[in-house]
């Protein structure tokens, strides 16, 4: 299932339905949302925060192959911007010396089987997957 | 859907989903309560870095007047957002 959201936070209820909807047409429980709406929501917001070029919309492909979820988020007319190569953030330092922000793409890694990034033709691909079941 | 309520003995309750989209009105409420400060998590389903770092802001101003900010009831998913984040063992959570 693919789907085009606009690049606006007021996208991001649908971005969630389209999950549960996702998830209902594959027969999948409820308890796969969570995750998944969190890895998709630190991705919208990611390019909400940082990507100012780009097209109007994003695009979300979510896909079932056996016991493994497929996402794969895509902008348009971006420059690259490759999140397995962003450095990780110092978690040993104590909360009160922690920045504000920072944190949307770690916790993607640490939710996801995969991370994978592909730019082409000024498209750029965040790949994400995540087995099924395996909720926090 | 997302709700915050202050309650009467220093205690802040948040319900529901503390997405992006919910940040501006948690904010709204939590920069006005002083320490020290319990959140009930009890009826929290969902966080993201967003809401965590409306909880993070919090922290800071509290702690900067030497307040604390106290974190309990927290379901299981949300518990593990804030240990993925690193969290669990720099903040008050119980």
């Amino acid at each position: 299932m693919e789907r085009r959201f606009r690049r606006d936070l007021s996208s991001l209820q649908d971005v969630f339905q389209f999950v549960s909807e996702f998830l209902s047409a594959h027969g999948l429980d409820a308890s796969n949302a969570h995750d998944l709406e969190l890895i998709l929501e630190e991705l919208f917001t990611n390019v909400l925060k940082y990507r100012k070029d780009g097209a109007e919309t994003v695009a979300v492909r979510l896909e079932r192959n056996g016991e493994t979820i497929t996402l794969s988020f895509q902008e348009f007319d971006v420059d690259a911007f490759d999140i397995t190569k962003l450095p990780e953030p110092d978690l040993e330092r104590p909360a009160s010396e922690r920045p504000i922000g920072g944190l949307g793409i770690h916790l993607i890694r640490k939710l996801a089987e995969s991370v994978g990034y592909e730019y082409k033709d000024r498209v750029s691909t965040t790949t994400v997957t995540k087995k099924v079941g395996d909720d926090v | 859907m997302f709700d915050i309520k202050v309650e009467g003995d220093g205690s802040v309750k948040l319900i529901g989903r503390l997405d992006a989209s919910q940040t501006d009105r948690a904010r709204e409420v939590l920069k006005e309560v002083e320490g020290p400060v319990t959140l009930d998590l009890s009826d929290l389903e969902y966080i993201s870095s967003a809401g965590i770092g409306v909880i993070m802001e919090t922290y800071k101003r509290l702690h900067g007047k030497g307040l604390s900010l106290r974190l309990v009831r927290l379901k299981p998913a949300v518990r593990a957002v804030f240990g993925f984040a690193g969290l669990e063992r720099v903040l008050a959570i119980e």
